[in-house]
């Protein structure tokens, strides 16, 4: 992740907005309300107090914990509201929160948890053994009689698990899980009173009765509009990580929705609110000029980029895979949609995902190597520019993901790029629902889906890339590919993160040789924009900023 | 009152019952050509990995797996006895989606009908009185304007200036004073213009009657006249146009509730739309026909009463006003 | 929907004082001819493509070599206004179209036949008027899938009530009248004098109706296409062209130049609808 100060000499908002707008008298007395005359940005020992205002695009859909904690939107809430038995930096790394530690066997079947003493929900009732056995019950299976989802990711390997005292809990597996306990920091992994989760789903569906033992607690919400946060006085077990324990700093927290980007950074210039979710990448530049904080934090998980499927033609052609590869500019791709605080992607993988190595060279941006791939290929360029073979164009489709808002530009910007090889490249942007229901993984008409997934270990790799074990099967190539099936099913069963690495290592090699998967960017699907005045923010795995250890400035 | 109004009255209010209960139907079965549902939708988020089998187990739950004309059936048995049903989207009861929000988007299209009455008649007025050479002509034109432009264009536009320009109302305080004011403005405006083109033909229309000139030898002062004379006879028409308006007012708010960032009708529906929220568009949908139903029942059953020029029999009093919207 | 129609009814007191084309009206139309030969041959007027851009040169103001500045990624906007004109026409004729032969049969069927399926085709036409226009916009829009040529049919949809309304009042106005009356006694058939006299004389409202229409029908397309509910790009309808430069305030541009482009289109069209009924 990475967060960018800009300014050494903060100009207060109120300036900032003048230079925006021009309006300079009226500006003067208008802006500068109540809290924006402050125009120090920031050193300091932290201090209690204060409110913030964290303007969101959404608010998602329903509240029922399992199945919204893992929504970008609702996701912040749950961070705050809740807590998770272990806590998982932006590294990957691992550190533990209501489980103070944790054994595993040696086959990494069986887990046991020692949960930290004291722990309460909003009401007072202890986060023990029981209430967490619930929450995994619930975690790993759903209740389908109810409406309740399970959470998506979570390992379906998933036996049952046992209290053994009222501060122990053993979880077993039906076959070696290393990634269970990274995915306890998922956002997904959420404690809930086993209460709310004995309610019917729709009272579940109310937030008010949905108890957490996070930092804060719910003041008030009204569906769609807003959602205001307390902070809990008695808390008491923050992670070590966020050093910081006690109480939060900052009073109350107010999620509100404002659906137009604009009209959210426009706030926060002017200092009518605190924190802008999602402005549009191409802007940040100019505020980070204005002295405001941007932060585009990277989630663990797949970088940005196409599944291709290989049983579509000509996709069935590794050099027509790998023409794809190389057609692509990402440096183009970046300057253009994004700022320099975008990476490139250097595998398959987010570069901050542990195990993640670097096999940038296999997908190289090189038009000329794409052109000769694609005249081996005998793909011949006609008049209008677009190669054909047998009479049939070079065409190809893509699907603008509704979940990434850059998505259509970037699409765009490919669109013109593999135009130059040869490539007929048509787009096709669907709403959420819409997108569900037609654009799916190994549907014979996506012939590169494109990818943007958080995951918290990279063992997830095993249940995506074949069809193995009701795997994903991202590629369409079930379990043809000997060697792809044989490294994902070795990865899946490595017993310890050191034994799998090099498996790893070589999986990623062969997927992008292969030219499976191409990668655009590393992604950044949560952007933040934010007052100078909001210090002491931190960013989490799945890149969630937490308001826990901030205070204003 | 006479049996023949009572009669007329009778027909009207069932008439008006059934064009609800068919809202209520249509809304269904035009959501209901295209697959698609709220939860299938959470369940396809690429984020959770779910296979095809858990989503249908969930799907199921739902009844959303069942032939459309059961769950038509369901839906109707339902209403009938005053459910709206769950919302697929958010799981809540859609009574209470729809209760939370209603006052906020009548508080709007209330102020929005108050600013579109006082901009027509400013403008009306100004057409008969204002100077030529301050604009009267250009007055006119006022109506044409308001209806060529986008109101999102509007809202957008006074947002920049009033919100962040001047700093005149906070957007995170979307149901503040101000803000209410401002949004009430850019969904009021294109309605004013229907409201003033109307006046202003009727105005024009009862100057140049005989009476007025009559009135106006007699020495009555212009804004007697307007107000005695002119206006009177032309507040008939008006009354309908406004009823006609109350269907804009309710539909403008989908996009100017999303851009003043308010909670409301509108955004609700904007939410629900893009998740095929079924029963919740089926209410919202209904809900908007009752009330421009209502309204427009209101106004139909005034008229004779309100006009003795206006016969029953005949011409039905909606006569007039078909031609209109 | 307007109630211009409305005012219509009254005499209006100025008619035959203006010359018969004021300078308003000439302009109008000039601007019409404009927006259609840019929708014809966009090439005409912009060398520039409007899909494909130099992505260096991203967010320039206005300027000599680009008119309307650049967007997110780099492409002439006046290339793409230019070029979005023949999809915001088309789409725009496409939901009138709808509208008068949808609206116009259901008004003609019920005016003509009269009966229990003029009572029939009330209720439908009841329900249609009833429910707010940009609501069954959207509800039908969501329902078709997210495309402009969805979201016309949407809008047709929409205006089918309006349209039926009309016909009908003037299929009744029609027949009461005394000539096709005696058409009628003269022993002329029902298909003759629908043909010869109902018709003729109805669709003369229609026709203004329609052309009102149509204005109203480039801001309801736009109105969706600003909620999201357009082509995908690179399409450029001027909705979706404000739609996607709303997001970039510091590139106001962006917003006011296919916003004025659709202003000065509308305004004329709702110019020349008012002459043609002041001419009537």
């Amino acid at each position: 992740m990475k967060t960018s100060r800009a300014a050494r000499r903060v100009r207060p908002p109120g300036r900032t907005l003048r230079m925006i707008v021009g309006l300079a008298t009226v500006v003067a007395l208008a802006a500068c309300g109540p809290g924006v005359a402050a125009n120090t940005g920031g050193s300091g020992e932290p201090r209690s107090g204060g409110d913030i205002t964290f303007l969101i695009d959404s608010l998602g859909d329903t509240w029922i914990p399992n199945n919204s904690a893992i929504s970008s939107f609702q996701g912040h809430i749950w961070g705050h509201l809740t807590d998770k038995l272990v806590y998982v930096d932006e590294k990957g790394e691992v550190s533990p929160w209501i489980a103070e530690s944790w054994e595993q066997n040696t086959t990494a079947t069986e887990f046991t948890l020692h949960l930290r003493k004291g722990v309460t929900f909003s009401d007072k009732t202890p986060v023990d053994a029981a209430a967490v056995l619930a929450n995994l019950d619930i975690w790993a299976k759903g209740d389908a009689t109810r409406g309740i989802n399970p959470i998506g990711l979570f390992p379906k390997t998933y036996d049952h698990a046992e209290v053994v005292d009222p501060a122990t809990v053993k979880v077993f597996f039906k076959a070696p899980t290393l990634g269970f306990i990274p995915t306890l920091g998922y956002h997904g992994s959420i404690l809930v009173s086993p209460k709310t989760i004995a309610l019917p789903a729709a009272q579940q569906a109310d937030l008010a009765n949905d108890l957490g033992s996070g930092p804060f607690v719910l003041s008030s919400w009204k569906e769609g509009d807003s959602v205001v946060l307390k902070k809990r006085e008695d808390y008491n077990w923050a992670p070590a990580a966020l050093k910081h324990q006690g109480a939060a700093y900052l009073d109350s927290i107010t999620y509100k929705l404002v659906a137009q980007p604009s009209v959210r950074t426009s706030a926060v210039q002017s200092g009518q609110a605190d924190v802008a979710y999602n402005p549009s990448p191409q802007e940040l530049k100019s505020f980070s000029d204005q002295g405001f904080t941007t932060a585009t934090p990277r989630y663990l998980g797949f970088v940005n980029g196409f599944a291709v499927n290989t049983r579509i033609a000509p996709f069935d052609d590794v050099k027509v895979r790998q023409a794809l590869q190389h057609g692509i500019d990402r440096k183009e791709i970046i300057s253009t949609v994004y700022t320099e605080d975008w990476l490139a992607p250097q595998s398959l993988f987010q570069s901050n995902v542990p195990g993640a190595t670097d096999h940038s060279a296999d997908f190289a941006f090189d038009a000329a190597k794409s052109d000769g791939l694609l005249d081996e290929a005998g793909w011949v360029k006609g008049a209008d520019g677009v190669r054909a073979k047998d009479g049939k164009p070079l065409e190809l489709m893509l699907y603008a993901n509704p979940y990434l808002a850059t998505s259509k530009s970037v699409d765009e910007l490919i669109a013109q790029q593999l135009g130059k090889i040869g490539f007929k490249v048509n787009i096709q942007a669907f709403d959420v629902v819409t997108y569900g229901e037609r654009v799916k993984i190994g549907s014979p008409s996506v012939a590169a889906y494109e990818v943007t997934r958080s995951f918290i270990d990279a063992g997830i790799v095993a249940g995506v890339l074949t069809d193995a074990n009701k795997g994903e099967n991202w590629f369409g190539l079930g379990q043809t590919d000997q060697k792809l099936v044989q490294l994902a099913s070795s990865v899946a069963s490595a017993e310890s993160v050191d034994a799998r690495a090099p498996l790893l290592d070589e999986l990623q090699g062969h997927v992008l040789q292969q030219g499976y998967f191409v990668p655009l960017t590393q992604i950044v699907q949560r952007i933040y924009l934010q007052s100078p005045k909001l210090q002491g923010v931190s960013y989490n795995g799945i890149a969630y900023a937490n308001y826990y250890a901030a205070w204003l400035g | 009152m006479n049996r023949d109004y009572a009669r007329y009255a009778l027909r009207r209010v069932l008439q008006a019952i059934v064009v609800i209960l068919l809202a209520y139907v249509f809304t269904f079965v035009v959501i209901s050509v295209l697959p698609g549902d709220p939860v299938t939708n959470t369940l396809r988020n690429p984020q959770n990995g779910f296979t095809e089998e858990e989503i249908a187990r969930i799907v199921s739950y739902y009844g959303l797996d069942r032939p459309v004309y059961e769950q038509l059936w369901d839906s109707l048995s339902r209403l009938l006895v005053g459910d709206l049903g769950i919302s697929l989207r958010s799981g809540l009861p859609v009574g209470r989606l729809i209760g939370d929000v209603l006052g906020s988007t009548l508080l709007l299209a209330g102020s929005a009908l108050v600013v579109a009455l006082v901009l027509a008649f400013a403008i009306g007025f100004g057409t008969r009185y204002l100077p030529k050479r301050y604009g009267q002509g250009l007055l006119r034109a006022f109506p044409s304007l308001f209806l060529s432009v986008p109101n999102f264009v509007i809202g957008l536009v006074l947002i920049n200036v009033f919100a962040f320009q001047l700093g005149l109302f906070r957007v995170i305080d979307s149901e503040g004073g101000l803000a209410t004011f401002f949004a009430a403005i850019a969904l009021g405006i294109p309605v004013s213009a229907q409201v003033a083109e109307v006046l202003i033909a009727n105005l024009d229309h009862e100057a140049g009657q005989e009476y007025a000139s009559v009135a106006r030898s007699r020495g009555l002062g212009q804004t007697g006249l307007f107000l005695r004379h002119l206006l009177k006879p032309s507040a008939l028409p008006v009354v309908t146009v406004v009823a006609l308006t109350v269907g804009e007012l309710l539909g403008g708010a989908v996009i100017t509730e999303q851009i003043f960032g308010r909670t409301g009708i509108g955004s609700l529906v904007e939410r629900s739309v893009t998740t095929q929220d079924l029963p919740v568009l089926q209410a919202v949908v209904t809900l908007a026909a009752v009330i421009f139903v209502v309204v427009n029942l209101v106004a139909d059953l005034a008229y004779p009463l309100l006009d003795p020029r206006v016969r029953l029999g005949g011409a039905k009093p909606r006569d007039k006003a078909e031609v209109a919207r | 929907m307007s109630v211009s129609a409305l005012s219509r009814a009254r005499p209006v007191i100025r008619r035959g004082q203006a010359s018969r084309f004021p300078p308003t009206v000439v302009a109008s139309f000039a601007v019409l001819a404009l927006v259609l030969l840019w929708s014809l041959v966009p090439t005409l007027f912009t060398g520039q493509d409007p899909a494909r851009g130099v992505p260096a040169d991203k967010f320039l103001g206005p300027s000599t070599a680009h008119w309307f500045g650049t967007d997110h990624l780099g492409r002439d906007l006046f290339a793409r206004v230019v070029h979005g004109t023949a999809s915001s026409v088309t789409s725009a004729l496409v939901a009138v179209g709808i509208g008068v032969l949808v609206g116009g049969l259901i008004g003609l069927i019920a005016g003509f036949v009269g009966g229990w399926v003029d009572a029939v085709l009330a209720r439908l036409v009841d329900v249609l008027l009833a429910i707010p226009s940009f609501l069954l916009a959207v509800v039908v829009v969501s329902s078709l899938g997210f495309e402009t040529i969805n979201a016309a049919i949407a809008t047709g949809v929409s205006a089918v009530g309006v349209f039926a309304r009309v016909m009908r009042s003037e299929v009744l106005k029609t027949r009461r009248a005394v000539f096709v009356e005696a058409s009628y006694l003269q022993g002329g058939s029902r298909w003759h004098i629908l043909v010869r006299h109902v018709l003729p004389n109805a669709s003369r409202s229609v026709l203004m109706l329609a052309v009102l229409q149509f204005g109203l029908s480039i801001l309801i397309i736009a109105g969706l296409a600003f909620l999201g509910y357009g082509d995908p790009p690179p399409a450029s309808d001027w909705g979706l062209l404000i739609s996607i430069g709303k997001d970039y305030p510091l590139a106001q541009w962006l917003v006011y130049a296919p916003a004025l482009v659709t202003i000065a289109t509308v305004l004329s069209v709702n110019r020349i609808s008012r002459w043609l009924r002041k001419t009537d």
